[in-house]
């Protein structure tokens, strides 16, 4: 039996690195290439030529890649134009440029599943969904952890265990990638003859998983929040923290790979003409975000810390997942170190 | 489609109702729009912004017409009070789940509104025949005389059978109805608690004070219904803002049983 054959009927494959760094370099006909570039927590997901010029190494990224490349920070939702015959509304252009996300932890994949659920719901925002249909995402199993790292106890990582979703899974083997594909359209994309992985080959993937899962240093328990959080909304450890810490500078909610709030404002040009309604990522942490005519609900700090750490580690009910994917970066962001996951330990005592 | 391409709606008339208060008769340049008692519209003017604003009047099989009583207190529901006859405004929607019109089917419905809170009932009222309640209370709290709402359909309300019940903050010379808070005319009220549906609209606080008084009579929380106000943006669930625990009041509410807020935080109910 060939490798090919194998390799149809498994969709999974064991090739070299230069060869897989090479499909990837073909792909640029068709698509905007975007990888992690730089070290350590340091990284930026870019627009990149080649993934030599990738480091997929990284450990992590100050903004989320899905929510990065997904959901932009700015974005026009609604074009008007003014005339003498009045004022006419028009659809912005749909997102046509196809890109690879490439290297995406598995933490941030399951970020995009959220994102899902937001923006592919009830209503479907149009913008979103052209731009995930248009994005073919190349997830990657991680090879280290970092102090602040705890997708472990969420159940998003560090191995990415989803079988959809996403369209292929990576995992470093040494000098060869695992390369495992999720999507019809990866099957199609995917030409590469490589190796099947035999019986040792996954044994030494679930090694390598078991050794990460021990290397992890945070721990708290994840689940069971619910009744502590809703029974003592008023925790001293929310206020302290607010007040003694909490600068309401939003870092945590921009960098987190699952907020999605924004606010619509528009923008009118010179001529008084063209009109753009827009979007901007906005935050919770903000004092004008949950305030209306006559009251703010949030005008607390602490109520605006509250809102962060209960909608991440609890309102699970809001889309059956959890707020929160365990990347750390709310932690890391945060000028004075504040943590969610101390705080939700703290309540828990 | 684009959950936020607006339509263009023509004001065919506009009534002043009170200071700062002005209802719009509304007329959508394509077609009806559909909608429900309790459910809003984003409305607004390019260039200024979009607000959620309650239908206090739908179309109906009589007239395509449908309207929004609207106060001016801030940028841009001033905007829409210097607007005209023959004027168009920009609307999304209808948006959110509204009164559970359909539970009301042989109970006692008691509708309770504070101030401007009595234009999202009106819809409820409006459709008063077609509810088969067993009866209907409306008890209506207003700062003072000038300040009731519709006041010219009260009659027209009470002869379809509906019992209305006023109180205002300052009487002033004349007024012949109670004086006081809205609690003290809910408080008197005979009610058979299993038996009762109340849908509350008004400032938060006046809807929290309003529920104890039905729950000290042993209204369930489940039958106690309120349309809560939240900072909205974009009406469908996506930019965030409305959130109040796992809702989101835009597309999960604005009505919400008692049952279903209870236990969150940032919230006077
Ligand atoms: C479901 C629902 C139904 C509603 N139905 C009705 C209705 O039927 N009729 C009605 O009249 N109203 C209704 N409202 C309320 C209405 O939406 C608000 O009054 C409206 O949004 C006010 O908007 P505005 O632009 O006019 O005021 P804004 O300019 O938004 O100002 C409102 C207040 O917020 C403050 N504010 C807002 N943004 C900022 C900021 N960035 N910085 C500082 N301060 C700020 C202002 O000081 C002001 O006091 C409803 C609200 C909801 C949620
Ligand atoms: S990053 Fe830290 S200081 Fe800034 S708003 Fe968030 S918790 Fe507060
Ligand atoms: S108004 Fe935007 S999510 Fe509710």
């Amino acid at each position: 039996m060939t490798g090919e054959n194998v390799f149809q009927k498994n969709y999974e494959v064991l090739i070299c690195k230069e060869l897989f760094a090479g499909w990837v370099e073909g792909l640029r006909d068709d698509f905007k290439l975007i990888g992690p570039v730089g070290d350590g927590v340091n990284a930026e997901f870019r627009e990149i030529a080649s993934l030599k010029e990738a480091n997929l190494d990284y450990q992590s990224t100050m903004l989320p890649p899905g929510k990065a490349y997904l959901f932009k920070p700015l974005e026009e939702i609604v074009l008007f134009n003014a005339g003498p015959g009045g004022v006419a509304a028009e659809e912005p252009p749909i997102p046509v440029q196809k890109q690879v996300l490439i290297g995406v932890h598995a933490c941030d994949t399951h970020a995009v599943f959220y994102l899902d659920k937001v923006f592919l719901g009830a209503f479907t925002d149009p913008f979103y969904k052209a731009r995930r249909e248009n994005t073919f995402i190349i997830s990657l199993n991680c090879k280290t952890v970092t102090d602040l790292c705890f997708c472990h106890l969420i159940g998003t990582g560090p191995y990415l265990k989803a079988q959809s979703g996403y369209d292929m899974l990576l995992t470093d083997m040494g000098g060869e990638f695992l390369v495992e594909l999720k999507s019809e359209r990866s099957k199609n994309l995917f030409n590469v003859k490589g190796r099947p992985p035999e019986a040792g080959d996954w044994q030494k993937k679930d090694e390598m998983e078991t050794r990460l899962l021990k290397s992890f240093k945070k721990d708290f328990k994840a689940d069971g929040l619910r009744q502590v959080f809703l029974s003592r909304p008023g925790h001293p450890v929310l206020k302290e923290t607010a007040e003694e810490r909490c600068l309401s500078c939003a870092n945590c909610v921009m960098v987190c790979p699952t907020c999605f709030c924004h606010d619509v404002y528009d923008e009118t040009d010179l001529s008084l003409t063209r009109i753009k309604r827009m979007r901007r990522w906005d935050a919770c942490q903000d004092y004008f975000f949950a305030q209306v005519h006559g009251g703010n609900f949030r005008s607390e700090r602490q109520a605006r810390l509250r809102q962060f750490v209960f909608h991440k580690l609890d309102y699970e009910g809001q889309f059956g997942l959890k707020g929160t994917v365990g990347c750390g970066r709310c932690i890391r962001w945060c000028p004075t170190g504040i943590d969610l996951t101390e705080i939700a330990e703290e309540m828990m005592k | 489609m684009n959950p936020y391409l607006p339509f263009k709606a023509g004001i065919t008339g506009i009534r002043r109702e009170t200071g700062d208060v002005r209802t719009f008769r509304l007329e959508l340049k394509n077609g009806l729009p559909s909608g429900a008692p309790g459910q809003f519209n984003m409305v607004g003017y390019p260039g200024v912004g979009e607000v959620p604003i309650s239908f206090s009047l739908l179309p109906s099989k009589d007239s395509p017409l449908f309207e929004h009583t609207v106060r001016a207190v801030g940028r841009v529901t001033d905007f829409l009070a210097g607007f005209g006859e023959g004027d168009e405004i920009f609307l999304r929607g209808p948006f959110g789940r509204g009164w559970p019109v359909n539970e009301v089917k042989g109970k006692h419905l008691v509708l309770i509104s504070g101030g401007l809170g009595l234009a999202p009932v009106r819809p409820v009222i409006q459709m008063a025949d077609q509810l088969n309640a067993k009866r209907i209370t409306l008890l209506h709290g207003a700062r003072d005389p000038e300040s009731i709402l519709f006041e010219t359909e009260l009659k027209e309300w009470r002869k379809k059978g509906i019992d209305v019940k006023l109180t205002v903050d300052e009487p002033g010379e004349g007024w012949r109805f109670h004086a006081g808070i809205i609690t003290e005319i809910i408080r008197p009220l005979k009610i058979e608690a299993a038996e009762t549906l109340a849908f509350i609209c008004g400032p938060e606080i006046m809807m929290r004070f309003s529920a104890r008084e039905l729950f000290l009579k042993n209204v369930p929380r489940s039958n106690v219904h309120v349309s809560i106000e939240r900072r909205m943006r974009c009406g469908t669930g996506l930019c965030g803002h409305c959130q109040h625990g796992i809702w989101f009041v835009c597309k999960d509410g604005p009505v919400f049983s008692y049952q279903e807020l209870s236990g969150y935080p940032d919230a006077l109910l």
